[in-house]
């Protein structure tokens, strides 16, 4: 059952009369333009910069280069590496080197392209083998991002008492968001000189902080506030073009707005990372997987950005939803001079999926198991150890999501081209053995509102409503007598960024906890025996307001160096999908005709949003498993990256298994990245069912299954 | 300067008279002249149909369109679907039935849907499908805004019996 208090999303009514205000979309008079310069080559130094005919163009007011930055050079959400405006050294193409500021974007975009950059070249490294064997230096600490293993019990032994071992290799590529709405964000000074900025983001207070290092003002001087936000996906997670803004508002005293087109927005933004997973599996006769070793190398580009977080995620999830006694799962992420990746829906655990649910079908055909039956016989349950030796306690409600799909997967008909392909997965809800916590604060106003300030930024998937929808529960009052005050520095708290599906769970129960509060305050206070809010409101001016706060972080333990022994999350969420496909041979082509879904979410809050996320989900899956693929120094444009459009997806059906969580709001855990990470591996299990060909390189396009037909 | 040049347009029955450049595309004259921000950009080259809207009745990605073709043409832009309050049903039924997340495609989406409503106000699924296919959304995965078309599709054949 769902929660009571069900709610339309209360963004809805502005998007549907096309008034929400995109960051893109806010005008102010006087404002400037900027255009970022970006190399043009992937690796060199910088000899010499012509802005001669730049600086004289009609209309340029200002260009912009790293000597122009007052404070630090330098960024990034984990390992500072990344500098905003190139120094003496270019590591990729598109890395920007300048910046152009015009009375009009065309001028800007005009100019910007008179600047003349002379490089001197340097050796590329394109690919993380390659990065791994030296030779190039990418960065004064060398060329390994970082290096992670996961190691329970004996490998070895384990290998040794299985019957049957299955060893195979899988690749990926490069993915990019392409959320419809490109970067952008605008800037300005108010009356008392602080710098305002708004933009399209999934985190305020981490920009607020970075622009503070980089500007070196203090972090009070400056404020963030998230603008509608046209998707994310992870991308907007690290800097895109807020610093950018602050250092250009900061140098003209004028509001200046920078929206990237798609083309800057493909150079720009951060990819998923490819990855090379070499993987091996033991197992008995009776499907007992007793075994797993894996080795995955990835390529996390110039730049660190969300590199060693996807790399210790991907170690962690190695095994997938299946308790194994011995493992041994090693992970390294390289620098190279391909785009940085970083953050996208999942952190590395799409790709692994995919790698795993290979594994476990192929498995199944050599010991002659149905693929359901082999699942449900390792699953993670109560009590079972992950491969960190976590002891699983409360809310695995992973076999239910197998048992949901039971039915239509004993029901399947092969016939022709035609066939059918499972894929589960579970994953870590918030960051991974860190702290991550989230805030929430509720005050009472005038007019008889209670009021929730939450700095949770929801970037489309329906958190704003999410969280009302969770204060409303737990004060049993109606969604007329609450309003929202959200992602804004000056009046929000820090409730970290949103990703990692963590803001139903972390910062839904800070709401949760800060309602309880108040509460018990309006027990006392009569509310719930019919005094009004503006009433208790006025009595208690006077005297000064209590505010009701709740501060909630996850249960976790730090990950042993060495080994990531401990407790990476407080809890998972677990999925299985199944795909039916057709599959022409002539072509190559694959049609998805039909995906069920179903999700353990631990419980549902609002249910329309949990399918829209499930849904939205198969489709990036979709895109993975069949047609998206991004080439550095080729992709600039929808026009050659493809994304799933309305004619490509199937029949859908999503279903809810609600194995409540003890520590989360009502039960609830998040759903936002479960929902695509299964859908790859089941199309490919189910292209293989279908035609006896396994592809073991993602995307499975025409071309690459041509290959192999 | 380049040389201007004299518009006639008529926009969610706004007749405008105007001196442009001739080289404005239809999306930037909308946006950035009229202040109608509700019309979204996106990519630029007509891919991906978030600056649908409607000419002459028909959909159009407004980026593809020079703002001198639309001489003497009416426009709707999602700014003039709702009559006063009272909200077009497609904007009812997005609401209603979850045809919105992140919203930036959701302009665009709803006018291909009212061009088809409007011509056929019984479509089928597939019909449904083929007639936002000019449209991507990296949200919904479409269900529901293929669920949200059907919806406000019976809700206008509810209001006209």
């Amino acid at each position: 059952m769902p929660i009571k208090r069900y709610m339309d999303r209360i963004d809805a009514i502005e998007k549907v009369l096309g008034q929400a205000k995109y960051a893109g979309d806010i005008h102010i008079e006087g404002m400037l333009y900027g255009v970022i310069v970006r190399s043009s080559i992937p690796h060199g130094w910088i000899k010499n910069i012509d802005f001669d005919k730049a600086l004289t163009y009609k209309g340029v007011i200002k260009i912009l280069t790293q000597k122009d930055i007052p404070g630090e050079n330098v960024y990034g959400i984990i390992k500072k590496d990344q500098p905003l405006l190139a120094k003496e050294r270019v590591r990729y193409i598109g890395e920007p080197v300048a910046i152009v500021l015009g009375e009009d974007e065309s001028i800007a975009r005009r100019a910007s392209h008179l600047i003349r950059i002379e490089y001197e070249k340097m050796d590329v490294v394109s690919d993380p083998l390659q990065s791994m064997n030296g030779g190039v230096k990418l960065h004064d600490d060398g060329n390994l991002l970082s290096h992670r293993k996961v190691i329970k019990g004996d490998i070895d032994r384990g290998f040794r008492e299985s019957d049957v071992i299955v060893e195979r290799t899988y690749r990926t590529t490069w993915l990019d968001h392409a959320y419809i709405e490109p970067e952008a964000g605008l800037g300005y000074m108010d009356e008392k000189g602080r710098l305002i900025i708004t933009s399209s983001t999934q985190n305020v207070h981490y920009k607020r902080n970075e622009i503070s290092r980089l500007l070196a003002i203090p972090e009070e001087r400056i404020r963030i506030i998230q603008a509608t936000t046209g998707g994310g996906f992870g991308g907007k997670l690290d800097m895109t073009v807020e610093g950018y803004v602050a250092l250009s508002v900061y140098h003209t005293k004028r509001p200046v707005l920078i929206r990237f087109t798609r083309e800057e927005s493909f150079l720009s933004n951060t990819k998923r990372h490819p990855l090379l997973i070499h993987y091996k599996t033991g197992a008995k006769k009776d499907g007992t997987i007793q075994a797993v070793k894996v080795d995955v190398t990835g390529d996390t580009g110039a730049y660190a950005s969300y590199g060693s977080t996807v790399c210790l995620r991907v170690a962690v999830h190695a095994t997938g939803p299946y308790e194994v006694p011995n493992v041994y799962a090693e992970s390294r992420m390289l620098y190279t001079n391909n785009p940085v990746s970083g953050a996208m829906r999942g952190f590395g655990v799409p790709q692994i999926a995919f790698a795993h649910e290979s594994q476990m079908d192929i498995m199944a055909k050599e010991l002659n198991i149905d693929p359901l039956e082999i699942r449900i016989k390792n699953a993670l349950k109560r009590g079972s150890k992950t491969a960190t030796s976590q002891e699983l306690g409360t809310s695995v409600g992973f076999i239910e999501t197998l048992k949901a799909i039971e039915p239509f997967w004993k029901g399947r008909k092969k016939s022709g081209t035609r066939g059918f392909g499972l894929g589960s997965m579970f994953y870590g809800m918030g960051n991974t053995g860190i702290s991550n916590p989230s805030s929430a604060r509720i005050t009472l106003t005038e007019e008889g509102k209670i009021a929730l300030h939450t700095g949770a930024c929801d970037i489309g998937q329906g958190s704003d409503t999410v969280l009302l929808q969770i204060l409303c529960e737990t004060l049993d009052v109606d969604g007329k007598d609450v309003l929202l005050v959200r992602a804004d520095t000056d009046l929000t708290g820090d409730a970290g960024s949103t990703s990692a599906s963590r803001q139903t769970y972390i910062s839904g129960k800070a709401v949760q906890l800060a309602a309880l509060n108040l509460r018990a305050y309006l027990e006392k206070e009569g509310f719930y025996r019919g005094r009004g809010i503006s009433e208790i409101y006025r009595s208690y001016r006077d005297r000064g307001f209590p505010p009701f706060e709740g501060y909630f972080d996850p249960p976790t333990e730090a990950l042993d160096m060495d080994t990531a022994k401990g407790k990476p999350y407080a809890t998972y969420a677990y999925a299985t999908h199944m795909a039916e496909v057709e599959v022409d041979r002539i072509t190559g082509y694959v049609k998805v005709l039909r995906v069920y879904a179903a999700h353990d979410v631990g419980k549902a809050i609002n249910i329309k949003n949990i399918k829209g996320q499930v849904y939205g989900g198969i489709a990036m899956g979709i895109g993975f498993a069949l047609m998206e693929e991004f080439i550095p120094g080729k992709t600039e444009s929808l026009d050659n990256y493809y994304i799933p459009t309305s004619m490509d997806m199937p029949a859908m059906e999503a279903f809810i298994v609600e194995d409540e969580e003890p520590t989360g709001p009502f039960g609830a855990k998040g759903v936002g990245e479960p929902a695509l990470i299964p859908q790859a591996a089941a199309i490919a299990n189910a292209i293989t069912d279908a035609v006896g060909v396994r592809p073991y390189e993602l995307p499975c396009d025409l071309e690459r299954l041509k290959k192999l037909l | 300067m380049t040389n201007l040049v004299p518009l006639n347009i008529t926009v969610n029955g706004i007749e405008y008279r105007l001196y442009i450049e001739p080289n404005i595309t239809l999306v930037d004259l909308l946006r950035e002249k009229l202040g109608l921000t509700g019309t979204k950009k996106s990519c630029n080259e007509g891919e991906c149909g978030a600056c649908t809207v409607l000419m002459e009745g028909r959909p159009v990605a407004s980026c593809m369109v020079l703002a001198i073709d639309a001489d003497n043409k009416k426009i709707i832009t999602i700014e003039g679907l709702a009559e006063g309050e009272k909200l077009h049903p497609l904007q009812e039924a997005f609401i209603k039935y979850g045809g919105i997340q992140c919203g930036f495609c959701t302009p665009g989406m709803i006018l291909s849907a009212k061009a088809l409503l409007d011509e056929n106000p019984d479509p089928t699924p597939y019909e449904v499908r083929r007639a936002i296919s000019g449209n991507l959304c990296r949200c919904t995965g479409y269900q529901q805004i293929v669920d949200s078309v059907l919806k406000a599709a019976d809700m206008i054949k509810g209001n006209q019996v």
